[in-house]
């Protein structure tokens, strides 16, 4: 009795046990799914479109000292599927461009888009169409446009940039584009040479999946003749045991010969019908475009300015540069702003004429000079200009200083009595002033 | 065991044995496919890369050496296990399917829908015409040396001319920006793409200038060339691979 006891007992103890280690597991797991739906919650509370595109990210002497991007506008911001919208603007190549940099040899202007959500139909510099990469030379000015057109609606942040071979990207500055309409209403039709109209978003699908199919289709069949009988563990023994010759049959050698010599005779008469086909026919072009640059618009010869020194002050985040300046033109000039790195920083004392609609990282009230008093022409005069702004450190620009080409370069705007500008690139070593 | 026994003593699988053999069949089958969609697809879009990803990359030299170089390492570690174990003379064709359905997947789902980009920019080159004549010559020739210089060397001549028919319609020249392109080039041009400046692409690079306008038959025969190498690596890659001497241990 004792012994039956104990066995009930024991029974008794052990269902209790493990119904208190199911509801431990159970709660092991809802805790666990807790934990999860919190860590779920805060990325999607934190969830946001991405907006940036790197541009903060290449080194500052780079971003200075490469392609300095001014008058960027685009025609609208608002447009819908199909419509074109156009991108101008214009860029200094930097004369101090880093020896760390290879040379412009082979650049290429883009845009940043995530994914085609717009298409590139034209693309002039200097006026000149152009569909390759192309050299660009150090100290020579450009202008650019390019025509784009929407394709997929949606909000866009769209910057024009320039992929420098073996460097990276020099962003220019960004815009919201809004593209609204039906994705389903796009059309993009081109033009052969010989006239025939071509709707590039389907041309040659049909052809290609036609051919994909057909070796699909023989190819399918020569795995199904094959795995239609037994496989692996039974041709494996019958091997082992020498019946080598009744794995292969004389069907299956007649099909083999038959593959042998169809497949080439195939592949040879569907290629010379295609060769027939198209006979115009050309190799990809892969040529590299040549375009001077225009007759200069940045150190023209009108104004002439000399980097003196330049240092930039860590606690007070400013760039101290002491300029010496001489005005050729016949009309008193004044600075009015200084463009480096993708910032602008304005002298809020000088009207100036806006030529840009971008969404420029603008330092609106940030430059300073210690004679503001307009240069007189035929004068020459050093100034002390502090470009002081929190955007030195939120553009990580102020990383120049770690940089191992500790050197600032950009470019400084001019304006005289009528508004007429004129424009100047500086460059020099930087020296940083810890307090 | 089995290689001790004779074809007097030999006996097929009958009833419960056989069922459990073809489900074996099966199995492995399946998971190969899987296999060879994964890690095939990978290893291509690693090492071809954008020869194969865009339209504007297919050119008359780079292409055609570069994709029967790279295509033909896993169909020739596969041959090596499934010929050499089991007289199957399907590896070839079953990688190179493989890698077709990981391709298509890949360029539907991930270039079109995610990317936006028009399939037929993306559309990938086929291989298995090359495929179907290896798995053939190796089948027929039962030799490596063989597969490896006549089966390596048609693998590679058969891949130009067998795409042709997909993506010679966009080699049409038209004129654009005050210059000539080809209709493949457009495709890179208007449909942009952010970190694949013109510059980029591979192609048309070398110095063999003296043949002219005869690059394509060039690159043919020098990838017939190197594939015969890579076959014959890749085989023994294969039969180092498919070792079974780990498990004789356990």
């Amino acid at each position: 009795m004792t012994t039956i006891n104990n066995h009930k007992l024991t029974k008794m103890l052990t269902q209790i046990n493990q119904s208190f280690v199911k509801e431990i597991q159970q709660q092991e797991i809802l805790k666990s799914l807790f934990f999860l739906a919190i860590i779920f919650l805060a990325y999607m509370a934190t969830f946001q479109p991405v907006m940036a595109h790197g541009e903060k990210n290449l080194e500052p002497y780079v971003r200075m000292r490469t392609i300095q991007w001014y008058d960027v506008q685009w025609s609208t911001q608002k447009f819908n599927v199909n419509d074109e919208v156009t991108l101008t603007g214009k860029f200094h190549v930097a004369e101090d461009w880093p020896i760390s940099v290879p040379k412009p040899d082979a650049s290429f202007l883009n845009v940043s888009t995530p994914g085609p959500v717009l298409i590139r139909t034209e693309r002039y510099l200097n006026g000149k169409p152009f569909m390759n990469s192309v050299a660009l030379q150090p100290g020579g000015d450009y202008d650019f446009k390019i025509v784009l057109k929407g394709r997929l609606p949606g909000r866009y942040h769209i910057h024009p940039f320039f992929n420098l071979r073996d460097a990276g990207q020099v962003m220019g500055p960004g815009a919201w584009l809004d593209i609204g309409g039906d994705e389903a209403d796009f059309t993009n039709n081109i033009q052969t040479i010989n006239g025939e109209i071509v709707d590039m978003e389907t041309y040659g699908l049909g052809n290609g999946i036609f051919w994909h199919s057909f070796w699909a289709l023989l190819a399918t069949a020569w795995l199904l003749w094959w795995v239609r009988r037994p496989l692996f563990i039974a041709r494996y023994r019958m091997l082992k045991a020498g019946m080598e010759d009744e794995l292969i049959t004389p069907l299956d050698k007649h099909i083999a010969k038959a593959i042998l010599v169809g497949v080439p005779v195939l592949v040879f008469a569907f290629y010379t019908m295609t060769v027939n086909q198209y006979p115009k026919a050309i190799p990809l072009q892969a040529s590299l475009d040549q375009i001077l640059p225009l007759s200069a618009k940045v150190n023209a010869g009108v104004v002439d300015i000399e980097t003196l020194r330049a240092e930039y002050r860590v606690p007070e985040r400013a760039m101290k540069l002491s300029l010496n300046i001489k005005n050729s033109s016949d009309k008193p000039i004044q600075l009015g702003e200084f463009a480096t790195g993708g910032i602008r920083f304005i002298n809020k004392a000088v009207s100036i004429p806006d030529h840009n609609n971008t969404e420029s990282v603008i330092a609106t009230e940030s430059l300073s000079l210690d004679n503001p008093t307009p240069i007189q022409p035929g004068e020459q005069r050093t100034i002390l200009i502090t470009a002081g702004d929190g955007l030195w450190e939120s553009e990580k620009l102020d990383g120049l200083i770690n940089d191992a080409d500790s050197r600032i370069g950009g470019l400084v705007f001019f304006y005289d009595s009528e508004g007429e500008r004129y424009v100047s690139s500086i460059t020099s070593a930087v020296i940083p002033k810890f307090n | 065991m089995s290689s001790k026994l004779s074809t007097q003593t030999f006996h097929h699988y009958i009833g419960e044995k056989a069922r459990i053999a073809r489900a074996y069949d099966y199995l492995v089958l399946v998971l190969a496919l899987f296999l060879f969609i994964g890690s095939f697809h990978l290893h291509f879009a690693l090492t071809v890369g954008d020869w194969d990803f865009w339209v504007d990359w297919k050119d008359r030299q780079w292409w055609p050496l570069v994709t029967p170089l790279i295509g033909i390492t896993f169909p020739a570690a596969v041959q090596a296990v499934m010929w050499s174990n089991f007289r199957l003379p399907l590896g070839a064709t079953l990688c190179v399917a493989c890698l077709s359905i990981g391709t298509w997947i890949a360029r539907v789902f991930a270039y079109h829908y995610w990317n936006f980009f028009p399939i037929n920019m993306v559309m990938p080159s086929t291989l298995l015409p090359s495929a179907l004549v290896l798995d053939v010559i190796l089948m027929m020739s039962n030799s490596l040396t063989i597969t490896a210089i006549f089966g390596g060397s048609a693998f590679a001549l058969l891949f130009y001319p067998s795409n042709w028919p997909i993506f010679g319609m966009f080699h049409l020249p038209i004129e654009a920006g005050n210059s000539q392109l080809t209709i493949a080039d457009m495709f890179g041009f208007q449909y942009i793409r952010t970190g694949m400046p013109e510059y980029l692409r591979i192609i048309e690079r070398g110095t063999l200038r003296t043949y002219g306008q005869i690059a394509t038959p060039l690159s043919a025969f020098c990838s017939a060339l190197l594939c015969t190498l890579m076959y014959t690596l890749w085989w023994h890659i294969g039969h180092w691979f498919a070792t079974t001497r780990y498990l004789k241990k356990i």
